[in-house]
């Protein structure tokens, strides 16, 4: 259980860039056998929300800012031994940044949940040039395709990359989402089949990873 | 203007800029700094030597030198209070009795620097998280292997139980009449599915290791004893092929805390490896001996010696070295693997010493039991 002190705690040791304070605490949450999902909600995300609002708001420098993702980035990969372990279900997604896009923590989050789901989660970064999404697509042949944009500036970017996509593979369920729609830019994904904007990772797993269970 | 926003530029140059400001006195002693500096270096630099600020690489600061190198920008390395030295642009004004030093950050500098840590540092994490994958899907892998060398090892069992016991009766019952042939092909059946049967429990104890499955019985026990009843044992092939086995005990050895079924196994495995690699006429020495808070055992033949660059892979799984057994006996090239297994299950160690033409020695120690506080 992640209560609010324990929170202030973490975050204070993110902005400082305390890489040491941030990873005691994040393994004394696991030994606890905290859910993935806790963790990845009520620490990785609700941090790095925190960070981007500072950063908005000039209270932190870009370069705190990147080393609080750089912190974030290693504490996420402590918790692979359980997140890879699920049991697979067969089903394949596709998880990438647009082109111009370099913020990848939430992406990866988003991998990293198709995996806890049993799915595997095949993640390709920031930055991600279109050609190449589309070769390995055909190589993958995902059930799904999920695009991150992280910065409201890159949506130009992912409505060139969606529609090449469905240029290619015109029935392939694409999600959107990220940070860069917490300001809007949904309204032009609304007219397009299969084409689903994902607010939350609850969201993602009530509507993809785990419908039954709702 | 200039002498208006002067007061207000040194304020602010003292208080808030991120520049290094300092005024040097002309024999090399700091006599004014701001607070930007004091920070970066971790200490109140007035009344210190520039030297301690300044790290020269190579050659000693030369004040004179550097004023007359101030036309143009020069690169000054920094000692900081993080320990890394920082690179800053440096320009010095010979003010008469002082000089001026001002150092600037290239941040354009910085600023490319950090990108490129940025992108190393997620390429390093999407290659961990990919590592990491696969490392789970071989995992599984193993777990589903060893799964399948349990089922199969178990179920091969019982028919070459079924193959033994007919060649056994038919051996015993119908030697006499028997062709000398008939009896030869009967005792290869029967040491093949020995070796067989041999084989099997060899993976069926290496597939409980993999899995983790590995129970230990512990209990306080008497290894001399144990070892004395396994020479007894292995005296018996010893003696066919005209070896002696003899143990040493010189001390009075305490009760130790073992599974008595695995530690017999492994004595096994360890003397009649020993006779295996013998020439006749050697002899096998068991001792045992007290090392600090553990008791040892060696085994040590006057037998062909192992290559020293097969040592390293003597206790991995399916590895058989070049030296051949003087009986033709067979190898599985599990035996070791599996030793080397449970003496680590109890916290022991095991290892070798060997001279190609002198012999072997194998060793393995068991930790003695604490006393009770």
């Amino acid at each position: 259980m992640i209560d609010n002190k324990l929170f202030l705690t973490y975050q204070s040791s993110l902005l400082s860039g305390s890489r040491s304070g941030c990873t005691q605490i994040v393994n004394g949450l696991i030994k606890s056998e905290i859910s993935i999902k806790e963790l990845y909600i009520n620490l990785f995300q609700r941090s790095m929300y925190e960070v981007g609002t500072l950063w908005e708001q000039n209270k932190i420098s870009v370069a705190t800012e990147h080393l609080c993702t750089s912190v974030t980035e290693y504490l996420i990969s402590l918790c692979y031994p359980s997140i890879f372990s699920a049991e697979h279900t067969g089903k394949k997604a596709i998880i990438t940044c647009t082109p111009g896009e370099y913020h990848q923590i939430g992406a990866r989050m988003v991998a990293d949940y198709f995996e806890l789901h049993g799915w595997d989660g095949y993640y390709l970064g920031a930055d991600t040039p279109a050609d190449e999404l589309i070769k390995f697509t055909t190589e993958k042949l995902p059930d799904l395709m999920a695009i991150s944009i992280s910065v409201s500036f890159n949506h130009a970017n992912l409505l060139r990359l969606v529609d090449k996509i469905r240029h290619t593979f015109p029935d392939l369920t694409i999600l959107v989402g990220g940070q860069g729609f917490r300001w809007g830019g949904d309204e032009a994904f609304q007219s397009l089949e299969n084409i689903y904007l994902i607010r939350s990772l609850d969201e993602l797993e009530t509507k993809f990873l785990n419908p039954q269970a709702t | 203007m200039m002498p208006e926003t002067s007061p207000i530029l040194a304020d602010y140059i003292m208080r808030d800029s991120t520049m290094v400001f300092l005024i040097i006195g002309k024999e090399g002693n700091i006599l004014e700094s701001n607070n930007f500096t004091d920070a970066l270096v971790g200490k109140k630099l007035k009344g210190l030597a520039l030297n301690e600020l300044f790290i020269d690489f190579g050659k000693a600061l030369d004040l004179d030198q550097l004023l007359k190198e101030s036309t143009e920008k020069t690169l000054v390395n920094l000692s900081t209070a993080a320990n890394l030295p920082e690179t800053y642009y440096f320009r010095f004004y010979d003010l008469g009795n002082t000089i001026l030093a001002l150092g600037e950050a290239n941040n354009y500098e910085i600023g490319l620097l950090r990108k490129s840590m940025l992108e190393l540092n997620q390429e390093l994490n999407n290659l961990t998280r990919e590592l990491q994958k696969k490392n789970a899907e071989l995992k599984k892998l193993n777990e589903l292997k060893n799964q399948f060398l349990g089922i199969a090892a178990h179920d091969l069992r019982n028919p070459i139980g079924i193959i033994m016991g007919y060649s056994d009766f038919l051996l015993e019952e119908l030697i006499e009449e028997l062709t000398p042939d008939q009896i030869v092909m009967l005792e290869t059946i029967q040491n093949t599915s020995e070796f067989m049967l041999h084989l099997l429990n060899e993976l069926l104890d290496l597939s409980a290791i993999e899995s983790g499955k590995l129970r230990l019985e512990k209990q306080k026990s008497d290894i001399s004893a144990l070892i004395r009843k396994n020479i007894t044992i292995n005296g018996v092939i010893a003696a066919k092929k005209n070896i002696q086995i003899q143990m040493q005990s010189f001390e009075s050895i305490p009760d130790v805390l073992f599974d008595e079924n695995k530690i017999e196994q492994i004595l096994n495995n360890l003397i009649s490896n020993a006779i295996k690699f013998s020439l006749a006429g050697t002899t096998v020495r068991v001792n045992l001996f007290l090392t600090g808070d553990h008791v040892t055992v060696a085994v040590a033949d006057q037998g062909q010696g192992i290559p020293p660059h097969e040592i390293d892979r003597l206790f991995k799984p399916f590895q058989v070295t070049s030296v051949k057994s003087t009986g033709g006996e067979k190898s599985t090239g599990l035996g070791l693997s599996i030793v080397r297994n449970i003496i680590l299950g109890h916290g022991g160690k095991i290892w070798v010493e060997s001279k190609v033409g002198v012999g072997s020695t194998f060793y393995f120690s068991l930790p003695l039991l604490r006393p009770s506080p």
